[in-house]
């Protein structure tokens, strides 16, 4: 038996959030994860969710500069911060990491991509030679079930030529 | 050249676009030849592709992306023969119920062996059209046109007229029944590296996979399912999840049996996935677990134990007498592999809305085909009123074979008004899928006072995939690829055999398949045997696998060929590549495996370098891999599967386990059902045989022999291991 469901408007709170260099103000419960925020809310889908828990990496998006688990922040704590996604990471996919990623031919299925971007692009602004330990423990934070990181390995040497290299 | 004859039944010509009748009254006479006579959009001469007035080419890939690469790799087989450039190629998923039933399938490392010709067949079908129109429109033969990127050449005047003027020409004519395709030497495309068609997508997170896809008025829901299989629920309390703000809705429904088993479930409906997930902790609900809800995997072995003493329950390949050898020069050795999970990255999930009977679905499936008749029966819904809308997957790894998310999402549909989207959190997707079989493995070998192998034997315990999709009926059980008449080593006397267990948790085909299940013990026992023997392990397997001709592996006219010197050539490739005959580093060792992945007509071998830094603890310092798929379609695709592929069999070979107490399963997800991470990941490096051998598949092929190399270098370094994963030996590594 089927039942109509029903059109229920749902009384929350508001939060006004700087996404992309957009503004956007979003009705949600306080402690809704700033992941679902993004993907249900205001359909920034390139933000995944892989585990929910911060065990995977796959939700990965820039907030004030930082890398920041989406699925670990409450929409309540991302007020007045500079939070930029995959979609916002370059205008045309030029961003150095994407170019990078672009050149190694990194992704199969592609679905955690968007979250090793974002990681590997936060590690380059905040050091832009880093050691190979530094990358190691940075993109260990992030799984790929495909196994590319032969690959994002190689596409970070790249981003890091590039990046230099636009410095001089 | 050869001529192929095309088989008509492949092709849906589509009539609205060859009908010019009406077109024609429009035609005014002294019009000049070129434009064309008829009114049309573009040409599709068949389901596989279409080509635009601007020369744009729209391949339909019947095939289901999920990281293989097949979106790129199959466009790029009809774009040869089609004679376009690559760039003028969209790749595009065939819409569902455009192909014949089960040709959307994809699985077993099939789609190249399936489609390389019938592609190459639909691009020159196209050719030859657009070929004969330019025949007609400059009113010479059509011997004297021929195709050159995207445009016909007249070879006498030199004139050139694009594909995309051609169109409405092409479309109005006969398809042709018999069409010639290309030498290989001609090909340029075919064997070039191509990247993914859908990388600047993938790299600007606008690739839409099932989890992204957004219907009108759709509601997400989440569900609390029966911990164990085939039990069923009593009753629910939803009163507090219902507090939840967003939370619309609180439904049941009910298991399935036979295919899927899908579990009895309580299904939390919100205007949001977090609303839906919150409350579903909130639930609580009452289940009737049934009789079976005290297994364990704890126990499990120890039947596998007990049962691998006896004789196996079915007799599955029998040569010569291994009798006549009991007792002479005897090695024996037992090998277990624990069930594992899939762990795609995107957790499974499917959008469904049913109304006044209509069915529309939106999601990744591999085998739509099934998924549509099944829910048909467990769903009651009439086929023709299923309409299907196929999507990206993030990773499959023949998780999505199965359908048990889709056949849930649809039993929701049915009691709601709006479309539904279902999410499977990170914990349902370890804790509820189907399992990779958990395994065992007795082997037996005798040799002669020549040090010869002439006696060989091998039972296979397991927890078959088909006691759940088919009934617990002993016949289709076993599942021996890799140990059945294919068993590729050289050994006059050879008898295989399988012992059902059934065990009550969901179990499915995870990629690399039995191949991977049973290359694991059989390039473990003969490298223990040559070790025993103190032979040299590649000359001991060369010695059985050289001088082999091929042969068959059934009687029937289409029966699988075994060719023993492909899986000696890929192993002399590793070999040669990492230095077997060099001098080694102190603490250094160097295993070795190699293997036919039969059904895919691909063979592969792995050579890994380990430094020994403890009794059992190392470090991988090389890994070298060759495979013979013959023909290669997109080098870098192969590279990437191979590459890829050597992370997923390391997870399976190092820490990779599924274990259940109670008939639950333990693990919750990636902390405790961990996979390989980047510090983790070892250099590897790629050889591809040059073959003109017709194309095999690639996306399995470079897992099986990974385990059984590193455990072949660990026992050249003085200990064993013969379970995975080897963490539970006491191994570990750095």
């Amino acid at each position: 038996m089927k039942v109509s469901l029903p059109l229920k408007k749902f009384l929350m709170p508001t939060f006004l959030l700087t996404v992309n260099n957009k503004q956007y103000t979003v009705e949600a419960e306080a402690d809704m994860p700033l992941l679902w925020v993004l993907r249900d809310l205001l359909d920034l889908t390139g933000t995944k969710y892989g585990c929910g828990v911060a065990s995977c990496g796959a939700c990965t998006v820039m907030m004030d500069g930082n890398a920041v688990l989406s699925c670990q922040r409450p929409v309540g704590t991302c007020v007045n911060k500079k939070i930029i996604t995959i979609e916002g990471l370059s205008e045309d996919g030029s961003h150095p990491v994407q170019k990078a990623w672009q050149k190694a031919g990194v992704p199969q299925c592609g679905y955690c991509q968007p979250g090793q971007m974002m990681a590997a692009a936060v590690m380059l602004e905040k050091n832009k030679k880093p050691s190979d330990e530094m990358i190691n423990t940075v993109m260990s934070n992030n799984l790929c079930r495909c196994g590319t990181y032969h690959r994002i390995k190689q596409a970070i040497q790249f981003a890091i030529e590039e990046v230099n290299k636009k410095s001089f | 050249m050869k001529k192929v004859k095309i088989d008509r039944r492949h092709f849906i010509k589509i009539t609205s676009l060859a009908s010019g009748s009406l077109a024609i009254g429009f035609m005014v006479p002294g019009l000049p030849a070129l434009i064309s006579p008829f009114d049309c959009e573009f040409f599709q001469p068949n389901a596989y592709l279409k080509i635009d007035k601007q020369g744009k080419v729209t391949v339909f890939v019947a095939k289901q992306e999920s990281g293989q690469g097949v979106d790129t790799a199959l466009p790029m087989i009809v774009a040869e023969e089609l004679d376009v450039d690559f760039k003028d190629v969209k790749s595009e998923i065939a819409p569902f119920g455009t192909l014949k039933e089960g040709e959307h399938d994809t699985g077993g490392s099939q789609s190249i062996v399936d489609m390389y010709t019938k592609l190459r067949k639909a691009g020159a079908v196209a050719k030859a059209m657009l070929i004969s129109a330019a025949a007609k429109v400059w009113n010479v033969k059509e011997s004297s046109c021929a195709a050159d990127n995207g445009e016909v050449v007249n070879t006498i005047s030199m004139k050139r007229i694009k594909y995309g003027e051609l169109v409405c020409e092409a479309a109005a004519l006969p398809i042709p029944t018999e069409v010639v395709l290309k030498s290989p030497k001609d090909f340029k495309l075919i064997g070039k590296s191509e990247k993914r068609s859908n990388l600047k997508d993938i790299l600007t997170g606008k690739a839409k996979y099932g989890l992204d896809l957004k219907v009108d008025g759709m509601v997400y829901a989440v569900v609390e399912r029966c911990p164990v299989m085939d039990g069923t629920l009593v009753s629910f309390d939803d009163a507090a999840a219902k507090k939840v703000p967003g939370v619309l809705k609180v439904v049941s429904y009910k298991g399935t049996g036979i295919p899927m088993h899908v579990r009895a479930g309580v299904a939390v409906i919100a205007t949001n996935t977090w609303a839906a997930m919150k409350a579903k902790k909130l639930l609580n609900v009452t289940w009737d677990e049934g009789q079976k809800n005290n297994e364990s995997t704890q126990e499990l072995y120890k039947t596998f134990e007990l049962k691998a003493k006896t004789k196996p329950q079915i007799d599955v390949y029998n040569k010569g007498d291994v009798t006549k050898f009991a007792g002479q020069n005897e090695v024996t050795a037992n090998y277990a592999e624990p069930f594992l999970a899939h762990a795609t990255m995107e957790p499974v999930n499917f959008i469904a809305a049913v109304n006044a009977g209509k069915c529309e679905l939106w999601g990744g499936l591999q085998l739509p085909d099934w998924a549509v008749n099944t829910i048909v029966k467990d769903c009651g819904l009439k086929k023709e009123n299923i309409k299907v809308n196929l999507s990206l997957m993030g990773g499959a790894f023949g998780r999505r074979l199965h359908f048990d998310f889709a056949i849930e999402a649809v039993k929701i549909a049915q009691q709601i008004d709006k479309p539904v989207q279902l999410v499977w959190d990170r914990t349902d997707d370890i804790r509820f899928e189907p399992y990779r079989p958990a395994n065992y493995h007795a082997l037996k070998a005798n040799t002669d006072s020549m040090s010869n192998v002439v006696a060989w034997q091998h039972h296979v315990l397991g927890t078959p995939v088909s006691f759940m999709t088919d009934g617990p009926d002993p016949k289709n059980a076993p599942e021996m690829d890799g140990a059945d008449r294919g068993f590729v080593y050289d050994v006059p006397n050879v008898y295989t055999g399988y012992t059902p267990v059934d065990f009550n948790i969901n179990r499915g085909w995870l990629r690399s398949v039995d191949i991977c299940v049973n290359t694991f013990p059989v390039e473990s026992f003969i490298d223990e045997i040559a070790q025993k023997l103190k032979k040299d392990p590649l000359q001991f397997r060369l010695s059985m696998l050289e001088n082999r001709p091929d042969f068959k592996t059934g009687d029937s006219p289409g029966s699988m060929v075994q060719s023993p010197s492909r899986v000696a050539g890929v192993l002399k490739m590793v070999a040669d590549k990492i230095g077997w005959k060099e001098k080694r580093k102190p603490n250094h060792y160097i295993g070795l495996a190699t293997h036919s992945f039969i059904f895919a007509k691909s063979y592969a071998a792995h050579a890994i370098e380990i430094e020994l830094i403890a009794p059992k603890k190392f470090r991988i310092t090389r890994v070298v891999a060759a495979i013979d798929c013959g023909v290669v379609v997109n080098p870098d695709g192969l590279l990437n599967q191979m590459e890829g592929g050597l992370a997923f069999a390391l997870t399976q070979a190092l820490k990779g386990e599924i274990t259940v107490t109670n008939s639950r399963v333990v693990e919750d997800g990636f902390f405790s059902y961990e996979l390989l991470r980047f510090d983790e990941m070892p250099a590897v490096e790629v050889y591809v045989i040059d073959s003109k051998e017709k194309p095999g598949g690639v996306g399995e092929v470079g897992l099986p022999t990974v385990a059984p190399a590193l455990c072949n270098a660990l026992a050249a370094a003085g200990n064993r291991p013969r379970t995975l994963p080897i963490r539970n030996e006491g191994f570990s590594w750095v």
